[in-house]
């Protein structure tokens, strides 16, 4: 293969100057001719039977022109288990149930409208955590099941769960054997766009939908189900994603407020936006579910990992998103991180009165991650090895197959891991010390590090795992890109403007990436799993392909005609110049003549004259403005080979790809006030190769901001169901301030044959092992384990005074 | 956003004719706190009143005798581009540097920081520490405070309905003296979880005049003066210090809440004021307490 021109470089992205300007056009930004303004009335109880709604002062605000609620509109029933209803009846299960739903002129006539609705409640005791909703006798949170049969329990009905090896044999074949209990909170995705949408009906009843969505495709049939639910069944569901702000997940299901907005633009005739505030965002938008893990693993004398047994109990909320799935995830990590011959697996979600939970960055494996890594570290120390080793005596390899029959390419976790090793001064610092002493007396420093494996080749959770591209051209040489799959602020865009460039052979200025709408693009089953570069690189690779076969193909009858008349213009203009002798016609004729680089149109073996070297405009000129012209264009649409795993027994290739990394950090702590200072950062990850150095690197800080988040700050706080802190005063996210420290990122490029250019999806695994890095390194810095995210200081003082007294 | 008339009067009495006129009416200096609250509808004046335009109110000024007069409507940025309070006042300077975001520090008023009388103000326990007055005027009448008996409570002041806080003004600053600001933090962009400003005056090693304030460590910024008749007069020594953040720790009375535990602040305080006195006094900490 030829050397890269483009892939791998550092590249600017083409979004940022119109984002940096403030000219890129959010949902926010968004207007239509004679839009209104909707606004949800919210539940006021975490769990009541709705007795009365009273919208009669709400409809004599002035400007209000619909007041929905469940009484005079037609049910929406939504959500993966379809046990969510985007006007709540009967009873609310969770403080942020929409029970009304206004529209007027302008939003403070829709906000004064809200504030009139009066709703009269028969409050109902609640259920808040996983563990109280699963006690026997617990209230019902679900009396009926979607269908309307009698549900006994709060058991979500999803079942995740493995089994692999002899577990009973292997715990007693351990030598040592650690045990522990870990939880991880709810947090948000706080993107910096909140969420919103506009819907619009034309005459005809088509519903086009301006949406903040990830999953484009998917949301299209949701939404075209609530129009049959309406009367509507046969009419065009359109979805326009505009500028995102951030997705992190928070896009991988359709909202309450969606629903919402169709039913007022039905209702009115007229165009209705719904945006969330930053309170409603944090208050009634769906966080990343906590989850609680017991964890068991042991090893042999040597430190062979001899099993796992993990149990997941997870709080699922009120009702069932895509979230409920992180199970599906979760086992990539407890079945294949390091390798381990026995492995038991269990995930148990419970309905409680809290806010539901949805998808977010990582997708069930930092909360497992938390677990393992922090685990494992614990055995080492019981077994008397020095954690490294013991990583590194049971590192996966590439071309394993894993219990969970995970078909593993290239993997590069064993480079990772004594890179990082390498970086942090690992073995020099470890056999020196137990923990050195900080800048001040009270103060200690520790370094530590942990893994992580994710899907990195898309991942299977849906019947179908495709995307697709159209490439077309233009007469001026210009390739317009038509991709289903989601710009949300990862930089999608550029990977997919320099693939084209690649793969086609154009300069990246001349691909015009267009908007994500269903009305042009091939289907996309969405962008998660960390499949957004690896699909559109794959896709884009083969309908290049077949661009450039087209163009090579044609260029044989119009090249030569084309080149002579170039000649004629040469001679013309230099009469002395004596061009060197070539058959172009000859030439031509030879099959893989042409070659196509930076829009440039030749003969591999010509000579380098400017006449033989054909301008690609040009030459799609020439093939379009003649008789029998035509147009190019290609589409490509790619079903990876990822299999649907079956989750019952946890067995399938769920990825066609494996992505690996090790993140270590050295952090200094205050004894006295339980502060944690993380003083450096590493992050080496196996991205199979590198796309688009800028961008990947900006991934990677993105991701190991979150997971510095996850690991010290960021908390939904809640109390009898309700959000105590919805908004960035009480919501920390960490500031430029915190990620001051030093980060150092290195790339392990193994190229991975399944990849496209060798590549695997870098987009969720930089947030995945922070939090263990770093509570490693506390445990090396001061000798305590922390259980519990975030850590914050209190919690970090109250393990020191426990094991100092 | 509820509809309040605005009105934007250039001079003292103007302003004190339209509190008149509007009944309810509230005053808005730099409005980053006030227009936060009537966004979020907890409340809904009539009418505001804008201090932003009245010139009197703005700048700082160096009185007669060495002290120091701030206008109550002089944004945050301002101050920390004052000569005089950047050099001469650097407790205050230390903790508007640590105040907000730059962009709320660019329209955020001292005034402004003040009457919201919120425990955690970061300009409280400086002003306190430097023995700071306010100077409350009404269309007949002006009164000055010390700014301690200026706090009553959380969001409650002194400041009477028709009086317009004009001015702080600040006594000269003691020669030498060695101060330190700390604001306990979450992160970076942060209200106080717990603050302690720090003054001490020395004679070789002897404390001459301690003034030692605390923030979000009871219902309003407390000046701890038990624990500055500890420490004036005697050799600051390790053991001094750790009795001076003991006794500070006793002295508070923070609460729990969604941002830090009562117990915690405590142990914040203790700790910072500790390292704070042992800092200034020039010796090194000494070793934790596990």
């Amino acid at each position: 293969m030829t050397a890269r021109r483009y892939i791998g470089r550092a590249v600017p992205r083409p979004d940022a100057p119109d984002k940096a300007a403030g000219r890129a056009l959010y949902i926010h930004d968004l207007a239509r001719p004679g839009m209104l303004y909707g606004k949800v009335k919210f539940s006021e109880h975490a769990h009541a039977r709705i007795l009365r709604i009273d919208t009669s002062a709400a409809e004599r605000v002035r400007g209000v022109r619909a007041v929905l609620t469940a009484w005079n509109t037609p049910e929406l029933r939504f959500g993966f288990l379809r046990d969510n209803l985007a006007l709540k009846r009967d009873k609310v299960r969770q403080f942020r149930d929409e029970v009304a739903a206004v529209a007027a002129v302008d939003p403070d006539a829709a906000a004064e409208a809200v504030e009139r609705i009066r709703v009269e409640y028969e409050p109902l005791p609640g259920v808040f955590s996983p563990e109280e909703a699963l006690r026997e006798g617990a209230p019902l949170v679900h009396e009926t099941d979607p269908q309307g049969r009698p549900r006994r329990d709060n058991r979500v009905p999803l079942r995740f769960h493995h089994e692999s090896g002899d577990l009973a044999a292997a715990e007693r074949a351990s030598r040592y054997v650690v045990a522990g209990t870990f939880s991880t909170p709810r947090i948000q995705q706080s993107c910096m766009g909140t969420a919103g949408c506009i819907a619009e009906f034309d005459r005809r009843g088509h519903l086009t939908m301006w949406a903040k969505t990830q999953i484009p495709f998917l949301a299209q049939r949701d939404f075209a189900r609530a129009l049959a639910d309406i009367g509507l069944g046969d009419r065009d569901v359109r979805v326009v994603v505009p500028t995102l702000g951030g997705g992190f997940g928070s896009g991988l299901d359709t909202h309450a407020y969606e629903y919402l907005a169709i039913l007022l633009a039905w209702k009115t005739g007229r165009p209705v936006k719904i945006v969330y505030t930053r309170e409603e965002e944090f208050a009634c938008l769906s966080p990343r579910q906590c989850a609680v893990t017991r964890i068991a693993q042991g090893c042999d004398a040597e430190g062979r990992l001899t099993f796992r047994r993990v149990e997941v109990l997870q709080d699922n909320g009120a009702y069932t998103s895509w979230g409920a799935t992180y199970p599906s995830v979760m086992m990539v990590p407890v079945t294949s991180l390091y390798k381990v011959p026995a492995v038991y697996f269990d995930a148990q979600l419970a309905y409680t009165n809290n806010t539901y939970c949805q998808a977010m960055r990582g997708y069930g494996n930092p909360e497992v991650n938390w677990a393992i890594e922090s685990n494992l570290d614990d055995l080492a120390r019981a077994a008397g090895i020095d954690p490294l080793e013991l990583r590194l005596r049971n590192c996966n390899e590439p071309g394993e197959v894993t219990p969970m029959g995970l078909k593993v390419g290239t993997c590069g976790l064993r480079e990772c891991l004594e890179r990082t090793a390498a970086r942090l001064g690992w073995r020099e610092r470890r056999a020196a010390r137990d923990g050195t002493a900080g800048a001040e007396p009270a103060k200690r420093r520790g370094i530590g590090l942990a893994s992580l494996c994710h899907v990195g080749g898309s991942g299977r959770i849906y019947r179908s795992d495709a995307s697709g591209v159209v490439l077309r051209l233009d007469d001026f040489g210009f390739v317009h890109v038509l991709y289903g799959g989601v710009e949300m602020g990862q930089g999608l865009h550029s990977v997919l403007t320099l693939a084209v460039a690649e793969a086609l052979g154009v300069r990246p200025e001349k691909v015009v990436i267009g908007p994500t709408d269903t009305a042009n693009c091939p289907w996309d089953v969405g962008t998660h799993a960390s499949r957004g570069a690896f699909m559109a690189c794959t896709t884009v690779l083969r309908a290049a392909d077949a661009l450039r076969r087209r163009i090579f193909d044609l260029a044989r009858t119009v090249f030569p005609a084309e080149a002579e008349e170039a000649l004629r213009r040469h001679r013309k203009r230099n009469p002395d110049d004596r061009p060197p002798e070539f058959d172009v016609a000859a030439a031509a004729a030879r099959t893989g003549a042409f070659d196509l680089r930076d829009g440039v149109l030749f003969l591999r073996d010509a000579p380098p004259e400017p006449w033989l070297r054909l301008d690609l405009a040009r030459f799609l000129r020439a093939v379009h403005f003649r008789e029998g012209g035509e147009m190019l264009s290609a589409e490509a649409f790619v079903d990876p080979p990822t299999q649907l795993p079956d989750f019952e027994r946890g067995f399938g290739n769920l990825s066609a790809a494996y992505a690996y990394g090790t993140q270590g950090a050295e952090v200094e702590v205050d004894l006295e006030t339980g502060e944690v200072r993380v003083l450096r950062l590493v992050a080496v990850h196996d991205v199979g190769a590198v796309l688009n150095a800028q961008t990947l690197a900006g991934q990677m800080y993105g991701a190991l901001a979150q997971g510095l988040g996850y690991a010290l700050y960021e908390e939904v706080l809640s109390e009898g169901g309700r959000i105590l802190n919805p908004d960035f005063r009480d919501y920390k996210l960490p500031t430029a301030h915190e990620m001051g420290m030093p980060i150092e990122l290195e790339f392990v490029e193994p190229n991975e044959p399944a990849g496209p250019f060798g590549a695997k999806g870098v987009g969720e695994p930089g947030l995945v092992p922070t939090a263990p890095a770093i509570a490693n390194a506390i445990c090396d810095a001061v000798g305590v384990r922390l259980h519990d995210l975030p850590l914050r200081p209190e919690r970090v003082l109250e393990a020191l005074r426990k094991r100092g007294g | 956003m509820t509809a309040f008339s605005y009105h934007r009067p250039t001079t003292l009495p103007e302003a004190w004719r339209l509190l008149a006129a509007h009944p309810g009416a509230v005053l808005l200096a730099g409005g980053t706190d006030l227009l936060v609250r009537i966004r979020a509808r907890e409340i809904r004046p009539p009418a505001v009143v804008s201090l932003r335009r009245i010139p009197v109110l703005a700048g700082a000024t160096v009185e007669r005798g060495g002290g120091l007069r701030i206008g109550a409507a002089t944004p945050v940025a301002d101050l920390l581009r004052h000569p005089a309070v950047v050099r001469r006042y650097p407790l205050l300077a230390q903790a508007l540097r640590v105040m907000a975001s730059p962009q709320i520090r660019n329209v955020a008023t001292l005034g402004g920081n003040l009457c919201n009388a919120s425990p955690c103000a970061d300009t409280a326990p400086p002003l306190l520490a430097y023995e700071a007055r306010v100077v409350l005027e009404r269309a007949r009448g002006r009164r000055e405070l010390p700014l301690e008996t200026f706090f009553l409570g959380p969001g409650e002041t002194a400041r009477r309905p028709g009086e317009i806080l004009t001015a702080v003004r600040l006594p000269a600053p003691p020669p030498g003296a060695r101060v330190l600001f700390h604001k306990q933090r979450r992160v970076h962009l942060d209200l106080a979880l717990a603050s302690v400003a720090v003054l001490l005056q020395f004679r070789g090693s002897t404390c001459r005049r301690a003034r030692i304030a605390a923030g979000s460590v009871g219902p309003t910024p407390l000046r701890l003066r038990e624990v500055e008749r500890l420490i004036e007069g005697r050799v600051v020594t390790p053991e001094l210090a750790a009795q001076a953040g003991a006794l500070a720790a006793r002295s508070v009375s923070p609460i729990d809440d969604l941002r830090a535990t009562a117990a915690w602040r405590r142990t914040i305080v203790e700790v910072r004021l500790r390292r704070a006195i042992l800092e200034l006094a020039g010796l090194s900490p000494e070793g934790g307490a596990s």
